[in-house]
């Protein structure tokens, strides 16, 4: 099967900082990968990570430093006009539409850009308005409209000139759960099951990359660091168990990360406070004979409040592989349109 | 894409810009008034210095002893380039704070058309607002505007729009690498106000007169008001349509350049969709 998108050794640079302190930032390092035709494909990171970058990159909206990206075999830069018909782009955030026309005239207006005459352009928003079920607001004000049909419109443009690869930064972003489940089983059934199209689709939800994807790209401060299936990750995954307390007052929270480092079949541990309550979770070969040790050595320092030994899951796997959880913000520089 | 994909986009852009703005209809009866508002201290500044509306001192410089209608003609057409500028330079920014400029640039459209319907646009809007002040000016401030007059005097406004439009492209570009366009605009006008003939003849002042050269209204200005006021004939001014023509020319190439250049540059620093 041919490549829809082939991304190499793609450098995105910004500058920071004024006059003599600034520095540049890498915001995609030599990243790489390649996405088969028909492929439903993930890069999933924390935010800052260098998702969005990458995907405007891919879609020309960013020039990079260096590295070359292809699509269907193209050069996106030597070729940007073929390049950009078979693109269809969606973003997260409801401003992306003309606020104060209807869903039809939006659809009507980028219809025109990607060179739909009359007859193609009604015939085509009349069938997107039936597939998302929009038939009923489509002479509305958009300004009318909850953020999930807003959604719904942007992904009506986005497929207007059917395009062969879709880019989707962050779909479900921002969306009640409804939402969210109507867009997941639209991408994956819909989208790629049926019409075939190539999807690249960035997220921080580790529950949509594992549900969706099928092969899912870990991305942590700029750099590629794994690229595989999430059958593959979870297979490869060294322990078998992960430990998760959630516990409260505790006092010295580094010293306790430190001491929970220090025992051996402890492999990786997390430590993250909000609100007072303190969330511990370890990836360890087996829980049970380690939890006796672990439950004393925490009640020295704060309270428990819950004990859960769980089966792994994508984000454990991603914390084994970079050290990092998906909520937090890796960025040291947040460019444009990257979600904090 | 083909030219008629271009002249569709065109289009398109043309009726989105109709669509937004009829949807604020306070900012059309703004428009049609301000520029209004801003003669009345003149002439009441006039009736006070001179104790009327002419001097030979005014005749002196511009041929016409009559200052009200120097300053309404002065208005009328510095609405039409001032709402080209705030209009068209700052369109895309205007596509930035609505989130809709990515994905114009991401499709398979050369952003000059986009920018070309958003003139047309600005174009139809300003004629709209002009034609209304020139009916306020001729029925009620005693502007001698007849149709003998109009069309010579559409044609050396429509040359003058031509490169002022290719201007405001540039500046549409410029505004979307530093994000910011009132001040820049608001310093534009202010510089066009001095070193132009708008609200008052150049002459006043060598350095006035000297700058002035340089600013294409400044020809467009003289000729109108040639037309209108001294009732020349079209014919005797081509050497001041033929300045305009190359102005035209110049700024329309300059225009494109400088936007493709900073289109690139915004892309390369990424900041595209920054507010």
């Amino acid at each position: 099967m041919n490549n829809a998108i082939e991304v190499k050794d793609v450098v995105k640079k910004f500058k920071r900082g004024k006059r003599l302190r600034k520095r540049e930032i890498f915001a995609v390092d030599k990243a790489s990968f390649d996405i088969r035709e028909g492929e439903l494909f993930g890069l999933l990171g924390p935010n800052g990570a260098g998702k969005t970058t990458l995907v405007r990159c891919i879609a020309t909206l960013l020039i990079p430093n260096d590295g070359s990206i292809k699509i269907l075999g193209k050069d996106i830069f030597e070729h940007s006009l073929y390049c950009r018909k078979q693109i269809g782009l969606l973003t997260s955030g409801e401003r992306t539409l003309y606020w104060k026309l209807s869903a039809r005239e939006n659809l009507k207006f980028f219809a025109a850009l990607y060179g739909l005459d009359n007859k193609e352009r009604d015939k085509r928003i009349d069938y997107l308005i039936e597939l998302l079920d929009l038939k009923d607001v489509q002479n509305e004000r958009v300004e009318k409209y909850s953020s999930g049909m807003k959604q719904k419109i942007s992904l009506a443009r986005a497929l207007m000139h059917d395009p062969k690869v879709l880019l989707l930064d962050e779909p479900t972003l921002g969306l009640d759960p409804q939402f969210s489940r109507f867009l997941r089983d639209f991408i994956k059934n819909t989208l790629n099951r049926k019409q075939k199209k190539t999807i690249l689709l960035t997220t921080h939800y580790m529950d949509e990359a594992d549900e969706l994807c099928q092969r899912i790209a870990f991305i942590n401060r700029g750099k590629i660091v794994d690229c595989k299936t999430p059958y593959e990750y979870k297979r490869d995954l060294p322990h078998s168990e992960v430990l998760d307390l959630r516990c409260t007052g505790i006092q010295n929270s580094d010293a306790l990360l430190k001491r929970l480092k220090s025992i051996n079949t402890v492999e990786t541990v997390t430590l993250n406070t909000t609100d007072g309550i303190t969330n511990v979770k370890m990836i360890l070969p087996r829980a049970e004979p380690m939890l006796s040790d672990l439950i004393e050595l925490i009640r020295q320092t704060g309270k428990i409040l819950a004990i859960d030994v769980k089966q792994p899951t994508l984000e454990d796997v991603f914390i084994y592989v970079t050290g990092t959880r998906l909520t937090e913000n890796t960025a040291e520089f947040t460019p444009q349109g990257e979600q904090n | 894409m083909s030219f008629k994909n271009d002249l569709r986009i065109v289009w398109a852009e043309f009726k989105k810009s109709v669509k937004i703005w009829i949807s604020y209809p306070i900012m059309l009866v703004f428009w049609a008034i301000a520029p209004f508002m801003w003669v009345l201290p003149f002439i009441f500044q006039g009736k006070a210095l001179v104790g009327g509306l002419s001097s030979a001192a005014f005749k002196e410089l511009t041929g016409s002893p009559h200052y009200l209608p120097f300053v309404l003609i002065g208005a009328m057409v510095s609405t039409y380039i001032f709402s080209g500028l705030w209009g068209v330079g700052n369109s895309l920014r205007e596509e930035t704070y609505w989130g809709t400029l990515e994905y114009i640039i991401v499709s398979p459209t050369n952003p000059i058309v986009v920018l070309l319907g958003k003139t047309l646009a600005e174009f139809v809007y300003a004629t709209v607002n002009v034609t209304m002040q020139a009916l306020v000016a001729t029925f009620f401030l005693g502007l001698d505007l007849t149709l003998a007059k109009i069309f010579p005097v559409f044609v050396i406004v429509l040359l003058l729009l031509i490169g002022f439009y290719g201007f405001a492209i540039a500046f549409a570009g410029f505004t979307l690498l530093i994000k910011e366009a009132h001040g820049w605009v608001h310093t534009l006008e202010w510089v066009f106000y001095l070193f132009s003939p708008i609200r008052y003849p150049v002459e006043v002042s060598t350095i006035t007169k000297t700058l002035s050269a340089v600013i294409p209204l400044t020809y467009a200005l003289v000729a109108i008001r040639g037309i209108i006021l001294l009732n020349k004939n079209i014919l005797h001014l081509g050497k001041t349509i033929l300045i305009l023509i190359i102005m035209d020319i110049i700024l329309l190439i300059t225009g494109y350049l400088t936007f493709r250049y900073l289109e690139r540059k915004t892309k390369e620093a990424g900041t595209l969709a920054q507010y």
